[in-house]
């Protein structure tokens, strides 16, 4: 039986800037500075929503060379079904990401 | 200080991609490589912080229990599958498993002290270079630790002779024979052969194990250690409530009177910046930095704790690793002895590790015993496939 509890705000903050870059891949500090989620609480989030199956992840190779690849993330279509359905009717509570995801190309 | 601190973070993470269960290993890559995207120094030792601390958060996590993780899932399922919870789930069926995440926390957490009291970074270096050691140890040691060492006895005699050998030929200050040098640095003998012994000899206490035991005793009572000797004995006398028997009542009573003999000899070592009574000191620091060399030391003694929920021929091994490590962080509370893994040192990072790696590898038995929950048996066979967490690894 599964057993249905209410978002947490960073959870919140990160579906809806994840819903927002849509096929976008975003990147873990990225996401960080966007939600001002600290790394120590965005990460468990990412892990169990890939774990889930809410979110894709894949390495990346970066387009100037010689840096490593990037582990990049973006929702799946289960993950946009519950993105649409946590963010629609609440407000977004984390601070910041929306001006600054407005602010982004 | 800045270069330093994020070398130091983007070391730390890079460890933590080898040292951390193989799930979360592609997740700590992809951490560390976030930092080289990161701007200010502070930034990035603060990220890199963050993302030990989820790291470690999720490893003890998952090694305490299949059972409550599905229950604390934020998140619904989006369809019923055994993947689902499988994130979450064990590692704490692996005691040894355990006890690496328990070492390496701490390290972890005693890097962070010693960085925040201003202590020299040659011995954050020295801490960093046991972790990775130890660890190396442990897994060549693992190997060789699911089998039945056949020879431990004679393997505990041999240590117990390199304590009597530290103990008229060793190191001495103020009147203590301890340690040995190994080039720049001072290795304390019983910090890292004593707990090894003691999972020797919880594996087979037999008469050459006993006598190797009984020698140990006598060392610490000569060098004289009052601290490894009341620490010896409380090992063996939790082997001893484990598992009683006539062979580990000797070795315990030979510990016990070895302990009652260096409380009659002098032992007044002064106290060491960054290695004595930093369970105190560290909260002068920083109220955090108090509390992460205080959660360190506490976690030390966490793999003992599974013992209720192991095999019964587990048992004995788990508490006197407990008691064992218990006792070595009750020491430093009491007097001035060296606080394992989270101060200055690393003979306790080696012991601890080696120790750790003893222990018993197999699975706990309750979930498999009471089955209980279909849930737990599906993630258990979800991990042996290597699916929880699974992410591609980088080409």
């Amino acid at each position: 039986m599964t057993r249905k509890r209410a978002l947490s705000k960073h959870a919140l903050a990160l579906l809806a800037a994840l819903l927002e870059a849509r096929q976008r891949w975003s990147h873990g500090y990225e996401l960080a500075s966007l939600t001002t989620i600290q790394s120590g609480t965005l990460y468990p989030l990412l892990i169990r929503l890939e774990a889930q199956g809410y979110l894709e992840a894949e390495w990346q190779q970066p387009v100037a060379g010689g840096r490593p690849p990037r582990h990049a993330y973006r929702l799946t279509a289960a993950g946009q079904r519950l993105a649409q359905a946590q963010t629609l009717d609440q407000a977004v509570p984390a601070a910041g990401w929306r001006g600054r995801e407005a602010a982004s190309p | 200080m800045s270069g330093l601190a994020r070398r130091l973070a983007s070391r730390l993470l890079a460890a933590a991609s080898r040292l951390f269960p193989r799930s979360l290993r592609p997740w700590a890559r992809a951490m560390e490589r976030e930092l080289d995207e990161i701007k200010g120094d502070g930034a990035a030792l603060l990220f890199a912080a963050g993302c030990l601390r989820a790291l470690l958060g999720l490893a003890i996590a998952q090694a305490l229990g299949s059972v409550r993780a599905p229950a604390q899932s934020p998140l619904p399922s989006p369809e019923p599958s055994s993947r689902s919870f499988s994130t979450m789930s064990h590692i704490a069926t692996h005691p040894r498993t355990l006890a690496l995440l328990c070492g390496a926390g701490a390290v972890a957490m005693g890097l962070a002290y010693l960085a925040a009291a201003g202590a020299p970074s040659r011995y954050l270096i020295v801490n960093l270079a046991a972790l990775v050691l130890g660890a190396s140890l442990w897994l060549a040691l693992g190997r060789a630790a699911g089998g039945r060492l056949r020879q431990s006895g004679l393997m505990v005699a041999g240590l117990a002779s390199a304590l009597v050998l530290t103990a008229f030929f060793g190191l001495a200050v103020d009147g203590a024979a301890r340690w040995v040098s190994v080039g720049p640095l001072n290795v304390q003998v019983s910090l890292v052969v004593l707990p090894v012994m003691l999972m020797l000899y919880a594996r087979q206490p037999n008469a050459i194990g006993t006598a190797g035991m009984a020698a140990a005793a006598f060392a610490l009572a000569i060098q004289p250690d009052r601290a490894m000797a009341g620490v010896l004995a409380a090992g063996l006398l939790a082997l001893l409530l484990a598992k009683p028997g006539r062979l580990k009542l000797a070795a315990a009573g030979a510990s016990i009177a070895a302990f009652g003999w260096t409380l009659l000899t002098p032992d007044a070592l002064p106290a060491v910046p960054w290695v004595d009574r930093i369970l105190y000191t560290a909260f002068d620091v920083h109220p955090v930095a108090g509390l992460a060399v205080v959660t360190g030391a506490a976690a030390l003694a966490l793999p003992g704790l599974t013992a209720a929920r192991c095999a019964p021929d587990s048992r004995p091994a788990l508490l006197a690793f407990g008691g064992f490590w218990l006792a070595v962080v009750i020491a430093a509370a009491l007097g001035n002895y060296p606080t394992p893994l989270v101060g200055y040192g690393g003979s306790a990072i080696l012991g601890y590790l080696l120790s750790g790696a003893l222990l018993p590898a197999g699975a706990l038995a309750a979930a498999a015993r009471n089955g209980s929950s279909a849930q737990s048996v599906a993630d258990q066979g979800a991990d042996q496939t290597g699916s929880e967490l699974r992410v591609p690894h980088p080409a």
